[in-house]
């Protein structure tokens, strides 16, 4: 049953790209390709979800031989374990929903059958990623991802600032993907192989390993994150996911919630089992400051779909901090329920653009979408423009004319604020939090407590920025009354995903994740470090108010570990884990609410100047509001040294290589070409002309015998004639 | 009459028909040079088929050849198309140069 059901998940969204581009040969277009995308869509969705119970709890890899290459053997193949299929369902889900938002918001664009098409493309690349079994299928659709991006960024390729995003997302994500290159390599070479699973797979080779190859293995381990940098755009590779907001949001929503940047945690979580506790901690650091940096940022974004890019990358350094500290399915989880909050919080945004932007279509009497952001722009932002229908000071007092709109995206935002209990938001927060504090707690390194500081931060950062958004989105008077008054709900194939998204974010719906059963703890090694934590679904802690199992922290696995770690030091940690828990809970709780206070304090109340603070604070207001000069450091260094070094390279060919040429030119021209046409006048043609010279006088002699009267020929044969006889009979 | 007869008529003839042709001035007359060339020839079929191929004895009696014969037969009718073509010619000719004598027309002169 797994097979057909896998079939047609990843063959349905492919089909309807095929219709779309072997029509595309012919010049015609399916008329309803939305219509075809979308279903496909939720055929795949519908098979996912018979999936969940066809999972068994040993999982076999299914693989066909693919190619071999002398001794080597490439196979391709599918892996469903548990986590594949939540991904698999939180891809189809969310990808469905974006489908039939898009229906709406990109109605009446020129491209519209494309969209779709390279929707459902997109779809196809991360789930064929997802249910790969090797790092070749996984490195397919990788790479498939980030094309896609590329055309959807890019979609709207009119606009100059959509040609640059999409060729920086890709130029940046290409970045990380040769390190994860180079990673796939180093363990190529050392196994042959480059499947995962199975008994000559990666995850079951790794455990021979000498204590001796730890290092190398750590290199490895980074190198293949760096890949997961790139594409879930850590820090420093994160400058190309606010850019991204310059396709349309339906896209942006893909990108953040399922497909584009999923990748790269869905990745790193794939390969837990070769991580060593060194890769492990350069992963959780890059994560923790990720987490922080982008948070920051955000606070003073006025974009309305900038905020949301900061907070998504934000979120994933939560992820990649949970998975580096060892929360493999915390990280997992917070996916997920990111996932379906974040699509929310984009589609809101979509829904709220699309209220204005309806005011501009309206105004220019045009319906091109691409006249989204036009020239004659309200708000300049230090020379980077905002398009009015995206600026939140624009906006305000929109919750009483798009109350769908606000209700479901005030969820998604007490959700990702971390607001305690009824959200899935604060689980699987509070989820990752434990899990470091836990680790830290465990292993007792300061680092875990560093990094506990860092993520417990940027939640309280988070709840501020996001609420901000809120107030000043959906509060307070309107600040630009032409735009209010044309603002209106939007349709509803637009608001029915949000509601769907906005029932996705408790905890009910996320029932799998709650399931302690459901998901297999990856397998430990003793290349993982004694001291390292695995943090599974453990109902030990669960907490009694809510009835839900939490996660909880189990035993640290010290069975496996031969060597001095015995059951006191699992008791040991077994006894810290609790009340890591407990004291993350309490934590995150206060600093979420503190959070919302001063937010609800700036912009609702006004008690505080937001203005104020900034200029007291006016190195750090800058810092931040320069994004901490990523991308001034970008185009001063990389892009000013590629330029430099191109003009390096241009002298040289200029000077050297043409100097070379060029001399060889005159050396050929006029010393070897003068000698050579020197012996062809004189020798070459002296020859044919003198043998022209000598024909033409023979000639002029021999001619003569031709009389033209036919008697003195006829005489010369008879004559012939005789001489031939007399010669016949006298010899 | 032997064959030696015939033979010497036939030389005569043939002789005449060279000289007539390497002569004459007129196209026309060196066509009857031809003619006398061609009859020659045929003459010394009939006198060799007559003398010199040996009689085929069937049982009791004996059965003369004809090959000889039938040639010279084949040459008069190749003769009377040969002038055909030739007269044909020698019209167009006249009609382009205005003239038969050979040796005006003598555009080929080297």
């Amino acid at each position: 049953m797994i097979v057909p059901l896998i079939s047609i998940i990843l063959l349905a969204p492919l089909a309807a790209f095929a219709i779309f581009a072997l029509l595309g040969l012919a010049k015609r277009n399916f008329p309803r390709q939305d219509y075809l995308s979308t279903v496909a869509m939720l055929a795949a969705l519908g098979c996912s979800l018979l999936l969940i119970q066809e999972v068994v709890s040993d999982p076999k890899p299914i693989t066909v031989e693919w190619l071999s290459l002398g001794s080597v053997t490439f196979s391709m193949g599918f892996y469903l374990d548990s986590v594949t299929v939540i991904m698999l369902i939180v891809v189809t889900l969310v990808s469905s929903l974006v489908h039939i938002f898009s229906i709406g918001y990109m109605h009446g664009d020129p491209r519209y059958s494309r969209f779709f098409a390279f929707l459902s493309l997109f779809s196809f690349s991360m789930l064929f990623l997802v249910v790969s079994d090797n790092l070749l299928g996984i490195y397919i659709g990788w790479e498939l991802v980030g094309l896609c991006s590329y055309l959807l960024i890019g979609f709207w390729f009119e606009k100059d600032s959509a040609a640059n995003a999409c060729k920086k997302a890709f130029l940046t994500t290409r970045v990380g993907d040769i390190g994860m290159f180079i990673g796939m390599m180093m363990l190529f070479a050392e196994f042959g192989t480059l499947s995962l699973y199975g008994d000559s797979g990666i995850f079951e080779e790794v455990t021979t390993l000498e204590s001796g190859q730890i290092a190398w293995l750590s290199v490895a381990g980074i190198l293949i994150f760096c890949g997961a940098v790139g594409k879930s755009a850590q820090v420093p590779l994160h400058t190309w996911l606010p850019d991204a907001m310059e396709g349309p949001t339906p896209v942006s929503a893909l990108i953040h919630a399922a497909t584009m940047v999923a990748a790269g945690v869905y990745l790193v979580a794939r390969m837990f089992p070769i991580l060593t506790p060194t890769s492990s901690l350069v992963i959780a650091y890059v994560g923790g400051i990720t987490a922080l940096v982008a948070a920051t940022i955000a606070i003073v974004r006025f974009d309305i779909k900038r905020v949301l890019a900061y907070s998504t990358v934000s979120q994933l350094g939560y992820m990649m901090l949970a998975i580096g500290a060892g929360s493999y399915v915390a990280g997992l989880f917070h996916l997920t329920t990111h996932a379906f909050f974040k699509a929310l919080l984009f589609l809101g945004s979509g829904s709220v653009i699309h209220a204005f932007h309806a005011m501009h279509a309206h105004h220019d009497d045009e319906h091109a979408e691409s006249d989204e952001h036009d020239d004659h722009s309200l708000v300049h932002e230090h020379g980077s423009e905002i398009p009015p229908d995206q600026d939140m000071r624009n906006m305000g007092g929109l919750r009483k004319k798009m109350p769908l709109t606000f209700i479901t995206m005030l969820i998604a935002t007490l959700s990702i604020s971390g607001v305690p209990f009824v959200f899935s938001g604060f689980w699987s927060k509070d989820a990752i939090l434990g899990g470091v504090l836990g680790q830290a707690m465990a292993s007792n390194s300061p680092h875990y407590y560093i990094l506990f500081g860092m993520a417990l931060i940027a939640a309280g950062i988070t709840a501020f920025y996001m609420f901000r958004l809120i107030f000043m989105t959906f509060f307070g008077e309107p600040r630009n009354q032409e735009m209010h008054d044309m603002a209106h709900e939007s349709p509803w194939v637009m608001t029915v995903p949000l509601i769907v998204l906005a029932a996705l974010s408790f905890p009910a719906v996320n029932i799998l994740w709650f399931n302690e059963n459901y998901i297999e703890p990856p397998p430990q090694h003793h290349i993982h470090s004694p001291q390292r934590v695995y943090v599974s679904p453990d109902s030990k802690t669960a907490d009694a108010n809510s009835g839900i199992s939490l996660f909880g922290i189990s035993e640290a696995e010290a069975a496996e570990d031969e060597s001095g770690h015995d059951a006191e030091h699992a008791s040991d940690g077994h006894h810290g884990h609790g009340p890591a828990h407990t004291i993350a809970m309490v934590l995150s709780i206060c600093v979420a609410g503190l959070g919302i206070l001063l937010s609800w304090l700036f912009y609702h109340k006004r008690r505080f100047s937001a203005e104020a603070v900034a200029t007291t604070f006016r190195p750090a207001y800058n810092l931040f509001w320069n994004k901490y000069y990523f991308d001034e450091f970008y185009d001063g260094v990389l892009v000013a040294l590629t330029v430099w070094k191109s003009r390096l390279f241009a002298g040289f060919d200029l000077s050297v290589v043409d100097g070379i040429v060029n001399g060889v030119g005159t050396v050929t021209r006029d010393v070897l070409a003068a000698f050579i046409g020197f012996f062809d006048n004189r020798v070459v043609d002296g020859l044919v002309n003198r043998v022209a010279a000598v024909t033409w006088s023979a000639g002029g002699r021999i001619r003569r015998i031709q009389t033209g009267a036919i008697q003195t020929y006829l005489f010369v044969v008879i004559g012939g004639i005789v001489l031939i006889i007399l010669i016949f009979r006298l010899f | 009459m032997s064959l030696q007869h015939y033979l010497v008529i036939s030389s005569i003839l043939f002789s005449l028909g060279i000289f007539a042709v390497l002569t004459r001035k007129n196209a026309i007359s060196i066509l009857m040079g031809i003619e006398l060339i061609l009859n020659s020839c045929n003459l010394n079929f009939v006198a060799f088929s007559r003398f010199v191929t040996p009689a085929e004895s069937i049982v009791g009696s004996e059965v003369f050849r004809f090959d000889g014969q039938i040639i010279a037969i084949f040459g008069i009718v190749l003769a009377a198309a040969e002038a055909a073509v030739f007269l044909a010619i020698i019209l167009a000719i006249y009609r382009e140069f205005g003239s038969i004598r050979p040796d005006e027309v003598d555009t080929l002169k080297g």
